[in-house]
C-alpha cells in the first residue's frame, strides 16, 4: 500500500470522525483476523481503523477511499468463516459496530429500522420488551450484526419457518462504491414488483459493492412455548423425506436441523459437561433430526404428538427418549447457554480449528454427497468433525450442509489442503446439482473459483460490480479473486 | 502461592481464543462498550497477545495503555473456558518486565512498598475483638464509611478484632509487578498469616478475593456474617419500604459467588428488590476496577453511567451495593447521568441502610 496515500487518507478521516480513526498496529492487530483458516504468522493488518456513527459518516469515509483509490473492507462480528473482514489487500477497514442504534420499533406494522452494525442478540433483548423478536438466528448472533447477516447470507437457525435475512429484509441503505448513501428495497412491505430488485443484490454481497448502515426488517411475536424434539433416523436421506412429510401434512415446524454421528458429539459439550455421559446411539442411527416446535401451548403439544407419530410410524424413525440430550443440544444450538466457569465450547478448538464446505445439496442426493465427504476429507487429510443439514427455506425441505473438519493451522501447508478440501467438495457440489457456498460465501476463498457454479454469469456479476464500485475499492480481492484456489484450469 | 505464568505460558490458550473467536466476551465488555475498538474487547486483546508472542508487536507504552482500561471484571471470563484474566495480567507483566510500565500504576506500587498502604490511612480503627477483622486500605481512607460498618457489626454482637495491617497487594498484582507483590505478600504475611485466625472477615470485596486466592487464606466477607446473624437472631428492623436494585461487585459476586446474602439482607430491611438486567454472575462492573480509575477517570465515568443507565431501565431510583469502590464510582457517575437524562438515581451502601434499619 502506498503509505502517502494512506497517510494523506488518515488526516482526512481524522477531520471526520476524530480519535475514531487509528492507524496504529496494535489496534490493527486486533482486527487482523476473522475465524477463516489462517496459518500462524499470517496476520492480514488493514492500514487505517475507523468507526463512523452513521451514514453521513460513512459516505466521506468512502469519499476519502474513492478519492485515494483505498480498499475499504466492512469489519462487524468477525466469526466469519471465509476471510469476507479480512484486509488482505490493506486499505480503510470500517469498525461497523458503531452503527449500533435502533432507530424505530413499529410495532403497529411489526417492523424495526436498525443501524447495520447493531448486534443480533441485542437488538433481539431489545425487541423483547415489545414481546417481538426477529427470527433470523445465527450461531453467531452473540457477535454477528445485522449488516453482517445481510453482507454474508449467513445462516439461521429457525430457516424452515422463517428463512434467512432475506425473508425478514424490507429494505436497506447502501453507501456504494461511488460514496453514494441509496435506500434499496420497498419501505415497509416484503414485496414490491417495481423495478429491479436491488435489495437482493445487497444480500451475500459481501461489502463488495458498498458498506450497508441501515436495514428496515420484519419482526413477529415471541411464541408462547416451544418444544424440541431428537428423531434418530435410518439415513440421512430419511431426515429430508420426514421433514417434507412433516410439512406435507400441514403441521408447522420452526427449525429443523440433521447430524451425523459425528457432528453430534461436537453439539453435545455442555450435555457432556452436565450429565458426565457420552450420548448413546443405536448402532443402526445414521443420523439425528432435531425439530422444534413453537407457538400457543396447545398448537404445540398436538404437533410435537403428531410429528411423532409420523417420523416413528411413517419413516420408522425413533423418538430420542433422553430429552436432556435434546436440549444439551439445543442449548448449544440455540440457547448459547453454557454453564459459568464450566463450559468447555472452545477446547474443541485447542488443538485444531474448525473449519467448514458450506455447500448446497439437492435433498435426495445427501447420502451421495456424505459419502463423498468422508472420502473427499481423507484424501485431502482433514480430520472429520462431522455434517449438520440446515432447513433455510421456509416450508421445504431444504439442504444446506455443513461439512466441517478439524483444521490444522500449524503451518501454510496444512491450511493449503483444508482449501483444496474446500475446492474439491465445492466441485462435488457442483457435480450434484448443488451450489459451492450457501451461509460462508465467497470471502477470500472462492473468487474466480466460483465461475464453476456462475459461468457466463459471473460476467455479469463483475459489471454491477463495476456499476456500484467503478474504482474497485470496496472490499477489494473478495468474491471475483481467491487468494487460496489460485489454479483455475478449466474453470475460468 | 504460585507465581504468575509468563505469556508464553499461554500461547496455547492464546491461539485457542483466536481459533475460536466466538466473540461471546466481547459485547458486554464494559469497556468496548465504550471504546467500539475491538482491541479493548478480551478477543481483540488476545490478538495483540498473539502480536507480542509472535513478535509482530513489540512491547509499547500503547499495548501498556490499553491493557491498562482493563477493568479485570471476569465478565469475559464467565462466558469463556479460558482464564482471560490471568492471561491479561500476565500481558500486563510483560509489559513491566519490559520496560514499559505504567506510571501512576509504579507510583502506587512504590507507595505501598513504602508505607504499607495504597491510600492515607485517616483511620485508626485498631481494637481487640472477637473476630479478626481485615480492614483494607480503602475502608482505612474513608472512617464515616467505616464507622457505620464497625458499628452496625457491633450492633450484630460481630465484635471485630482489627490489627494493624498492611496493604493486600491487589492492585500491585493486578498492574503486573509480580516482584513487588512478592515483597508485598512477605509483609502482609508477617502480620495475618502468623495470628492463625481460623476466620478473617472482611469489608473490601477485592481485598476478600486477594486474601482468598493469592494468600490462601480463610476469609469471610462480613456481609456474610451480617446476613448469617440477621437470620440466627431473627433481628428486628424498621422496614425501609422502598424499592432498589442491587449492584453485584466484581469480586464479590462472579469471583467470590456471594450473591444471595446480600438480596437477603436487603429483602430483611424491607427493601422491594428489582433486578437490572445483568445481574449475578453476568453483572457489569461499576468502572472502578483492575486500576482503570487511576489511569483513566473519564472512562471509568462513562462506564459507570452505562450501570446507571441500567438501573434507570428497570424503573428503580436507588442502587444499593457493597463494595467501597463501586458506591463512589456510581455515585459520581449517576450524578453526571442525571445531567445528561435528567432522571438521578442515588446509591446507597448496604452497611448504610443497615444502620438505618437497625437504628
Amino acid at each position: 500500500m502506498n503509505m502517502g496515500k494512506i497517510d494523506k487518507a488518515f488526516a482526512e478521516l481524522q477531520d471526520i470522525v476524530g480519535d475514531r480513526a487509528t492507524t496504529s498496529p496494535i489496534h490493527r492487530m486486533a482486527y487482523s483476523r476473522d475465524w477463516s483458516p489462517r496459518y500462524r504468522g499470517m496476520n492480514d493488518l488493514p492500514d487505517i481503523i475507523v468507526i463512523p456513527n452513521d451514514t453521513q459518516e460513512v459516505v466521506r469515509i468512502t469519499k476519502v477511499a474513492h478519492r485515494y483509490e483505498i480498499p475499504l473492507v466492512a469489519f462487524a462480528g468477525g466469526t466469519g468463516m471465509g476471510g469476507g473482514a479480512v484486509a488482505w489487500k490493506g486499505g480503510i477497514m470500517i469498525e461497523t459496530k458503531g452503527l449500533n442504534r435502533i432507530l424505530e420499533v413499529d410495532q403497529q406494522n411489526m417492523t424495526v429500522t436498525v443501524q447495520s452494525g447493531i448486534i443480533i442478540d441485542v437488538l433481539n433483548n431489545e425487541l423483547a420488551r415489545h414481546k417481538l423478536w426477529l427470527p433470523h438466528q445465527p450461531e453467531s448472533k452473540r457477535a454477528c450484526t445485522i449488516g453482517a447477516s445481510i453482507g454474508c447470507d449467513n445462516d439461521s437457525t429457525f430457516g424452515l419457518r422463517y428463512g434467512k435475512i432475506s425473508d425478514c429484509l424490507l429494505n436497506a441503505v447502501i453507501v456504494t462504491g461511488r460514496a453514494e448513501a441509496v435506500r434499496v428495497g420497498p419501505r415497509k412491505v416484503s414485496f414490491s414488483s417495481t423495478g429491479y430488485k436491488l435489495l437482493d443484490l445487497l444480500v451475500a454481497s459481501e461489502g463488495t459493492l458498498g458498506t450497508i448502515t441501515e436495514a428496515t426488517l420484519r419482526v413477529v411475536p415471541i411464541p408462547e412455548a416451544r418444544e424440541v424434539r431428537g428423531y434418530l433416523c435410518r439415513c440421512l436421506n430419511d431426515t429430508a423425506k420426514g421433514i417434507e412429510r412433516l410439512l406435507g401434512s400441514g403441521l408447522a415446524i420452526e427449525s429443523a436441523h440433521a447430524n451425523c454421528r459425528n457432528r453430534l458429539h461436537f453439539y453435545t459439550h455442555s450435555y457432556r459437561e452436565k450429565y458426565g455421559r457420552e450420548p448413546q446411539l443405536p448402532e443402526w442411527a445414521a443420523a439425528i433430526l432435531f425439530l422444534s416446535f413453537a407457538g400457543d401451548e396447545d398448537i404445540v403439544a398436538f404437533t410435537v404428538d403428531k410429528a411423532t407419530q409420523i417420523m416413528t410410524d411413517e419413516l420408522n424413525a425413533q423418538l430420542v427418549r433422553e430429552q436432556e440430550l435434546v436440549e444439551g443440544w439445543w442449548d448449544s444450538k440455540h440457547r448459547l447457554e453454557f454453564i459459568p466457569f464450566k463450559q468447555k465450547w472452545p477446547d474443541s478448538q485447542r488443538q485444531k480449528k474448525f473449519g467448514a464446505a458450506d455447500l448446497g445439496l439437492p435433498i435426495g442426493r445427501l447420502e451421495e454427497g456424505y459419502r463423498r465427504y468422508l472420502e473427499i476429507a481423507e484424501k485431502c487429510d482433514q480430520e472429520i468433525l462431522g455434517m449438520t443439514i440446515y432447513n433455510e427455506s421456509p416450508n421445504k425441505a431444504t439442504a444446506s450442509v455443513s461439512f466441517a473438519v478439524f483444521v490444522d493451522d500449524s503451518s501454510q501447508d496444512k491450511v493449503h489442503q483444508f482449501y483444496q478440501y474446500v475446492r474439491e467438495m465445492s466441485e462435488m457440489a457442483i457435480e450434484l446439482d448443488g451450489t459451492m457456498s450457501t451461509y460462508i460465501g465467497d470471502g477470500d476463498r472462492l473468487g474466480g473459483f466460483n465461475q464453476l457454479e456462475h459461468g457466463p454469469g459471473l460476467k455479469y456479476m463483475r459489471r454491477i460490480k463495476r456499476i456500484f464500485d467503478p474504482k474497485n475499492i470496496m472490499n477489494t480481492g473478495k468474491k471475483f479473486q481467491s487468494r487460496w484456489i489460485e489454479d483455475h484450469k478449466g474453470v475460468t | 502461592m504460585m507465581k504468575g505464568k509468563s505469556l508464553n505460558d499461554y500461547t496455547e490458550d492464546i491461539y485457542t481464543c483466536n481459533r475460536t473467536r466466538c466473540g461471546f466476551c466481547r459485547e458486554q465488555c464494559p469497556v468496548y462498550h465504550v471504546k467500539v475498538y475491538e482491541t479493548y474487547s478480551c478477543r481483540g486483546k488476545m490478538l495483540v497477545g498473539r502480536g507480542l508472542i509472535e513478535k509482530t508487536l513489540s512491547p509499547s507504552v500503547e499495548i501498556t495503555q490499553i491493557l491498562d482500561r482493563c477493568l479485570l471484571c471476569g465478565l469475559c471470563e464467565a462466558r469463556c473456558a479460558l482464564n482471560n484474566l490471568d492471561i491479561i495480567t500476565s500481558m500486563r507483566r510483560e509489559m513491566v518486565h519490559r520496560g514499559c510500565p505504567t506510571p501512576v500504576h509504579k507510583g502506587n506500587v512504590e507507595r505501598i512498598l513504602e508505607e504499607g498502604r495504597l491510600l492515607d490511612a485517616r483511620a485508626a480503627p485498631e481494637r481487640d475483638g472477637q473476630f479478626t477483622l481485615y480492614v483494607g486500605c480503602v475502608y482505612r481512607s474513608k472512617p464515616r464509611e467505616l464507622a457505620t460498618a464497625l458499628s452496625v457489626l457491633e450492633r450484630l454482637d460481630i465484635h471485630p478484632l482489627i490489627a494493624d495491617e498492611t496493604c493486600c497487594g491487589y492492585i500491585v498484582e493486578a498492574t503486573g509487578f509480580d516482584k513487588e507483590f512478592e515483597m508485598i505478600q512477605g509483609q502482609f504475611k508477617k502480620t495475618y498469616q502468623q495470628m492463625g485466625a481460623p476466620e478473617i472477615l472482611t469489608l473490601c470485596p477485592t481485598c476478600t478475593a486477594t486474601l482468598k486466592e493469592k494468600y490462601g487464606l480463610p476469609v469471610k466477607h462480613a456481609i456474610v456474617a451480617v446476613a448469617e446473624q440477621l437470620r440466627k437472631k431473627q433481628q428486628a428492623v424498621k422496614p425501609l419500604g422502598f424499592r432498589a436494585t442491587y449492584h453485584d461487585p466484581c469480586h464479590l459476586g462472579r469471583m467470590l459467588g456471594v450473591f444471595d446474602e446480600p438480596r437477603e439482607i436487603l429483602r430483611h430491611l424491607g427493601i422491594q428488590l428489582v433486578e437490572m438486567e445483568n445481574y449475578r454472575y453476568f453483572s457489569t462492573c461499576c468502572g472502578g476496577g483492575g486500576g482503570v480509575n487511576a489511569v483513566d477517570p473519564d472512562l471509568s465515568i462513562e462506564i459507570a453511567k452505562n450501570r446507571a443507565r441500567d438501573a434507570i431501565g428497570v424503573g428503580v431510583e436507588i442502587i444499593t451495593t457493597v463494595c467501597p469502590t463501586c458506591e463512589p464510582t456510581l455515585l459520581r457517575a449517576a450524578g453526571r447521568l442525571a445531567g445528561e437524562v435528567g432522571t438521578f438515581v442515588d446509591v446507597q451502601g448496604l452497611w448504610d441502610l443497615l444502620d438505618k434499619a437497625l437504628d
